[in-house]
C-alpha cells in the first residue's frame, strides 16, 4: 500500500484494481497449475509404472507359457528315466522324444553320474537341431568332461532342477541358449536313492528375442529383458526399444542400467530417477524381477516423454489461465474504467469551476452506483454554488449600491461644509479648518461665512451619535445654521433660532453641541455663545493660551425654548480663535490616555511666529493621528480657527511682549482708522479704560500734526506702531513728512489769562503731560516719534 | 466715534456734549457754537459734558473759543460734570479754570445763586 503511490500507474482505481485482483489470482493460478502438474506427473509416474508391471507379467507369462511344458517335460523324462531306469542305449530315443515334444528345445542330453557307487562309464549323448534335421555330439569325450561342468554339477550337487543363465554357445550353436538340467536318481532294493545322471534341455533363445520383440512397449520409453547381474548378459530390447534409443541417446545400452536396477530391487525401489549423467536427459528407470530365470525387465522413460502429457497439459493451463487472467485483466479495465472515467468527466467538468464557470455540465444519464451518487451530490453542489453566487452577486451589488449612495451622502455632506480656502476671505479674517469622519459621514459640521454687516460668522457642531442618522441630522443643523444666520442675528439669537427650529420636531430625540461666533472683522470684536460646546481657545499673538469661557446653553434641539448668553470680548490682529469637537480632545492613544485640553494647548503655544490658521488645523490634526492612530475609529473630529487679520495691521510676536503695526493713509480718515484699531487692540488686552483714552488721545494729537504737516501731493506715508510688554505701552509713530519735532516747541502756556493764549501748542502739551516719556528721532528721511506710557495708570 | 450736541434755547444756553468730541467732530461743535454766539447778551454759557466720552485738544480748542467769544462782554464759561478722563486732560491745559468746572448741574446751580445773592447783595 505504501509502495503504491510511487508508481503514478498505481495511482488510479485500474492499476490498484489490478494488482491488488492479479496479486491473489495470479499466485492461485500458479499454485493450483503446479498442483496440477504434480498431480498428472505423479498419475503418469504411476501410470508408467503400471505399465511396467504389466509389460512384465505379460513377458513374464510368455516366457512361462514356453518354459514351463518344457520344465514339466523334462521332470517327467527324469522320473521316467528314474522308474524305468532304461539302459543307456535307450537314452538316444528318449531325448529324440524330447526334440519332437518341444519345437523350442534345441538340444538334449542325458548325462550319466559316473562318481560314486554306480561305477559307470561316462555317457552323455546330445542331440540337438541342425538344418531342419537332428544333429549328434558325444559329450561324453575326455575333453569335455562334463562332468565337472556347471549345467551338471548345479543340478547333481543341489539335486533339484536347475535353470543356468543363459549363455552363448560358441563353437556350438552360436546361438544364446539356457539349459534346464533336472537330476534323475536310481533306485536301490533297500538304501537311499542314489544320483544316476542329469537330464537337460537347451533352449534357443531366439524365441526370447522374439517375444521381447514383439511385446508392446507402449508409446515411450525403451525397454530390455536381461539376465540377472553376475551372469553373462543376455540382452533382449524390447518392442522398438532399438529405433527409440537412436531418437533418445544412441550410447545407452541396457548392460549400463543392470547395476543400478540391481541396487534399486535390493532397496525395494522399482521406479525412480536415474543418477544424473546416465543419459543425455533425465529419465525414470523402472526395474522388474521375473521370476522364471531370474531375468530382469529394465525400463527406461525419458522424462521429457513421460512428463510430456503433462507438459502438454501444463501448457494448456498456462494458455487457458493466460487467456483467463488477459480477459480478467480486460475486464478489470472495463469495470474500472467504468468507474474512473465518469470520475474523470466529473473532475474535469468540475475544475472548470475554478475558472469561475459554475455553469459545468454534469452528466444526466441516471446512474444507480456511487458515481451516480457522486454526480447527484455534485449537482446540488453546483445548484446551491450558483444560487449562493447569485444571493452573493445581489447583496455586493446592494452593498455597491449603498456605498455609491454613501459616497454621494459624503459628497453631498462635504459640498455643505464652506469651500473657500483659507485666504479667501477678503473681510480681515483667514479660516481654515479640518473635518474628519469616523466614517464615511458624519455627525461634525462647522461652517463660516461673511455678513453683510461686516462680520464673519463662524460655528462648530457635533450632533449627538455617529454615521448616517448623524448625517441627516447635521444636514438639517447645516441648513437651518445657513439660513438663519444670513439673517443678522447674533450668535446668542442666532442659536436660539436654531435651537427652537430643531427641538419643535425633533422626533428622533437627536441634538447637537454647537459654538457659534461673531467676529467684526474692522473692530475685531467678538460676539461668542454655547449650545453645550467645549469652550474654544483663543491664541494671542504673543503665544498666550486662554480658553473663551462662554456660560453654557443647553445642547440644540433638547429644549424649545432656551437662551444663550452672549459674550464680548475684542481680539487683537493676529489673535487666533481655534474651535474644536470632542474628537480632539478625547482621541484615545492605546494606552487609553486622552489627547486632552493640556496637550491641545501646549501645542498652540509652541506656535511658530506668522503660523497660519491652515497649518495650525492641519498641526492639530497631525498631533491628533500620532496620539491615537486609529482615532477615525471612534469619533468624527473637526478643527475650525478663525484667525483675525484686518488689513493694514500687522502683528508680531516679540522677546518682551506683542507689537502690531499700524499702517493708514495721511488724512483724517487715517487716524480715525489709527485710534480705532489702537482702542481694540488695547480693549483686547484689557487695558484700563482709562490708559485707552491717554493712548487714543496721543495718537490724536500727533497724527493731526503730521496731516496737517503733510505734503498735499498724497504720496505721505504714516505708521503707529504699538507694542506692549508687561509694563508699558509703547507707541512709534513713522512719517515720511518734512521734518518736525513736535517737541521742540515751547509748552502751550496754559497758566496765561484765556484771553491771551494762543490755542496751539495745546495737544503737545496733553502728550507731554499724559507719556511717561517722549522722544523724536529724524531716521532715514521720516519723523520718528516714540512714547512710552506705564501699563498702570499711576 | 461721533458726537452728539443739543443747544437748548434758554437765553442762557446749555450745550449737552455725547460721545467723542476730537479733531473729528470739533468742527460740529464749532459751527454749534457760531449760531449760539449770533445771540447777542449770553451771560452763561454752560457744557453739560456728563456723557462725553472722550476729548482732546481740537475740543480744547473750542471751549478755549468759547470763553474767548463769551468772556470779553462779562459773561462766564461753566462745564459741568466732567467724566475723569476728560477732567484730567481739562485739568492739564487749564483751558477752564477751576471755578469754571462743576461736578453737577446743582452744584452750578447752587453757585449761580451765590452770584445772584452777591449782586443782590449789592
Amino acid at each position: 500500500m505504501s509502495s503504491a503511490p510511487q508508481w503514478p500507474a498505481f495511482r488510479t482505481v485500474r492499476g490498484r484494481l489490478l494488482l491488488w485482483i492479479l496479486a491473489v489470482v495470479v499466485p492461485i493460478y500458479a499454485a493450483a497449475m503446479y498442483i496440477s502438474y504434480r498431480f498428472t506427473a505423479e498419475r503418469l509416474e504411476i501410470g508408467a509404472q503400471r505399465d511396467a508391471d504389466e509389460l512384465a507379467s505379460r513377458l513374464a507369462a510368455e516366457v512361462d507359457a514356453v518354459i514351463r511344458p518344457i520344465e514339466g517335460g523334462i521332470r517327467t523324462v527324469a522320473a521316467q528315466l528314474e522308474e524305468v531306469d532304461p539302459p543307456p542305449e535307450q537314452y538316444e530315443s528318449r531325448i529324440r522324444g524330447v526334440l519332437a515334444a518341444w519345437p523350442d528345445v534345441y538340444g538334449s542330453t542325458i548325462a550319466v553320474e559316473t562318481g560314486g557307487a554306480s561305477e559307470r562309464r561316462p555317457f552323455a549323448p546330445y542331440l540337438f537341431r541342425r538344418d531342419g534335421g537332428v544333429g549328434f555330439s558325444d559329450l561324453a569325450l575326455d575333453s569335455y568332461a562334463y562332468q565337472t561342468l556347471p549345467w551338471y554339477r548345479r543340478a547333481a550337487d543341489g539335486l533339484d532342477a536347475v535353470w543356468s543363465s543363459p549363455y552363448f554357445d560358441a563353437g556350438g550353436g552360436e546361438i544364446w541358449m539356457v539349459t534346464y538340467s533336472v537330476p534323475f536318481f536310481r533306485r536301490a532294493a533297500e538304501g537311499p536313492r542314489s544320483l544316476a545322471g542329469v537330464v537337460t534341455a537347451d533352449l534357443d533363445l531366439d524365441w526370447v528375442r522374439a517375444a521381447a520383440e514383439r511385446a508392446a512397449l507402449g508409446p515411450i520409453g525403451m525397454g530390455w529383458l536381461v539376465s540377472a547381474p553376475g551372469q553373462e548378459s543376455f540382452v533382449a530390447p524390447i518392442g522398438p526399444t532399438a529405433e527409440r534409443i537412436a531418437g533418445f541417446d544412441a550410447s545407452l545400452e541396457a548392460e549400463m542400467f543392470r547395476d543400478v536396477g540391481e541396487r534399486m530391487l535390493g532397496s525395494s525401489t522399482t521406479f525412480d530417477l536415474l543418477p544424473a549423467g546416465s543419459a543425455a536427459e533425465p529419465a525414470y528407470l523402472a526395474v522388474r524381477a521375473l521370476e522364471t530365470l531370474d531375468w530382469r525387465l529394465l525400463l527406461v522413460i525419458p522424462r521429457a516423454d513421460l512428463l510430456r502429457e503433462a507438459r502438454a497439459l501444463l501448457e494448456r493451463q498456462l494458455l487457458l489461465g493466460g487467456a483467463g487472467l488477459v480477459l480478467l485483466i480486460a475486464a478489470i479495465s472495463f469495470v474500472a474504467s467504468g468507474i474512473s472515467r465518469p470520475i474523470h468527466a466529473l473532475a474535469e467538468s468540475v475544475d472548470g469551476a475554478r475558472a469561475g464557470d459554475l455553469d459545468f455540465r454534469l452528466p444526466e444519464a441516471p446512474r444507480h452506483d456511487e458515481v451516480g451518487v457522486l454526480t447527484e451530490a455534485l449537482r446540488r453542489m453546483r445548484d446551491s454554488l450558483q444560487h449562493h453566487i447569485a444571493l452573493r452577486a445581489e447583496d455586493l451589488a446592494a452593498r455597491a449600491r449603498l456605498e455609491h449612495e454613501l459616497e454621494i451622502a459624503a459628497s453631498i455632506q462635504q459640498s455643505m461644509l464652506p469651500r473657500r480656502a483659507a485666504h479667501a476671505h477678503p473681510v480681515g479674517a483667514r479660516v481654515a479648518a479640518a473635518l474628519v469622519p469616523a466614517k464615511r459621514v458624519g455627525g461634525d459640521l462647522y461652517d463660516h461665512f461673511e455678513r453683510g454687516d461686516g462680520g464673519l460668522i463662524f460655528a462648530i457642531g457635533d450632533v449627538s451619535d455617529k454615521g448616517i442618522p448623524a448625517a441627516l441630522f447635521m444636514a438639517s443643523v447645516s441648513g437651518l445654521f445657513k439660513v438663519l444666520g444670513s439673517a443678522g442675528e447674533l450668535p446668542d439669537r442666532l442659536l436660539a433660532a436654531v435651537n427652537e427650529r430643531l427641538a419643535e420636531s425633533n422626533d428622533a430625540c437627536m441634538f447637537v453641541t454647537m459654538g457659534c461666533g461673531f467676529l467684526d472683522v474692522s473692530t475685531g470684536l467678538l460676539r461668542y455663545a454655547s449650545a453645550g460646546h467645549d469652550p474654544p481657545l483663543l491664541l494671542e499673538v504673543g503665544g498666550k493660551v486662554e480658553p473663551l469661557s462662554a456660560e453654557n446653553g443647553p445642547a440644540l434641539g433638547v429644549e424649545t425654548l432656551a437662551t444663550y448668553p452672549l459674550v464680548e470680548r475684542y481680539v487683537a490682529p493676529g489673535d487666533t480663535l481655534v474651535l474644536f469637537t470632542d474628537g480632539v480632545t478625547e482621541a484615545a492613544a492605546a494606552d487609553a490616555s486622552l489627547f486632552g485640553l493640556d496637550r491641545l494647548s501646549a501645542l498652540l503655544t509652541e506656535r511658530s511666529l506668522g503660523d497660519e490658521p491652515a497649518a495650525l488645523v492641519r498641526r492639530i490634526v497631525d498631533a491628533v493621528g500620532a496620539h491615537a492612530p486609529d482615532f477615525h475609529a471612534t469619533d468624527d473630529l473637526t478643527v475650525l480657527a478663525v484667525m483675525f487679520t484686518p488689513r493694514g495691521v500687522t502683528a508680531s510676536r516679540r522677546a518682551d511682549g506683542e507689537q502690531w503695526l499700524i499702517e493708514a493713509e495721511v488724512s483724517p480718515d487715517g487716524i480715525r482708522e489709527v485710534r480705532q484699531r489702537l482702542r481694540a487692540i488695547l480693549a483686547a488686552r484689557r487695558v484700563a479704560a482709562e490708559r485707552i483714552d491717554d493712548t487714543e488721545l496721543i495718537a490724536e494729537e500727533l497724527l493731526t500734526n503730521v496731516v496737517r504737516a503733510a505734503n498735499l501731493g498724497g504720496d505721505g506715508e504714516m505708521s503707529v506702531e504699538l507694542a506692549l510688554t508687561r509694563a508699558d505701552i509703547l507707541m512709534t509713530i513713522r512719517d515720511n513728512g518734512p521734518a518736525f519735532d513736535p517737541l521742540s516747541r515751547p509748552s502751550a502756556s496754559v497758566d496765561v489769562e484765556i484771553a491771551d493764549r494762543d490755542v496751539g501748542g495745546l495737544g503737545i502739551h496733553l502728550v507731554r503731560e499724559l507719556a511717561d516719556d517722549c522722544r523724536y528721532a529724524r531716521v532715514d528721511g521720516r519723523n520718528v516719534l516714540t512714547i512710552r506710557m506705564n501699563r498702570m495708570v499711576a | 466715534m461721533a458726537l452728539k450736541i443739543t443747544v437748548d434755547t434758554a437765553p442762557n444756553p446749555t450745550i449737552t456734549l455725547v460721545g467723542r468730541l476730537d479733531t473729528d467732530t470739533a468742527p460740529e461743535l464749532d459751527s454749534a457754537l457760531n449760531k449760539v454766539f449770533e445771540r447777542k447778551g449770553i451771560a452763561r454759557l454752560v457744557f453739560d459734558v456728563s456723557a462725553l466720552d472722550y476729548i482732546s485738544s481740537a475740543g480744547i480748542r473750542c471751549l478755549v473759543r468759547a470763553r474767548k467769544a463769551i468772556e470779553p462782554g462779562g459773561g462766564k464759561v461753566a462745564v459741568v460734570n466732567p467724566q475723569p478722563g476728560v477732567r484730567k486732560v481739562l485739568d492739564i491745559v487749564k483751558a477752564v479754570p477751576a471755578k469754571g468746572i462743576f461736578a453737577s448741574v446743582a452744584e452750578l446751580d447752587e453757585y449761580l445763586d451765590a452770584i445772584q445773592q452777591q449782586v443782590r447783595d449789592q
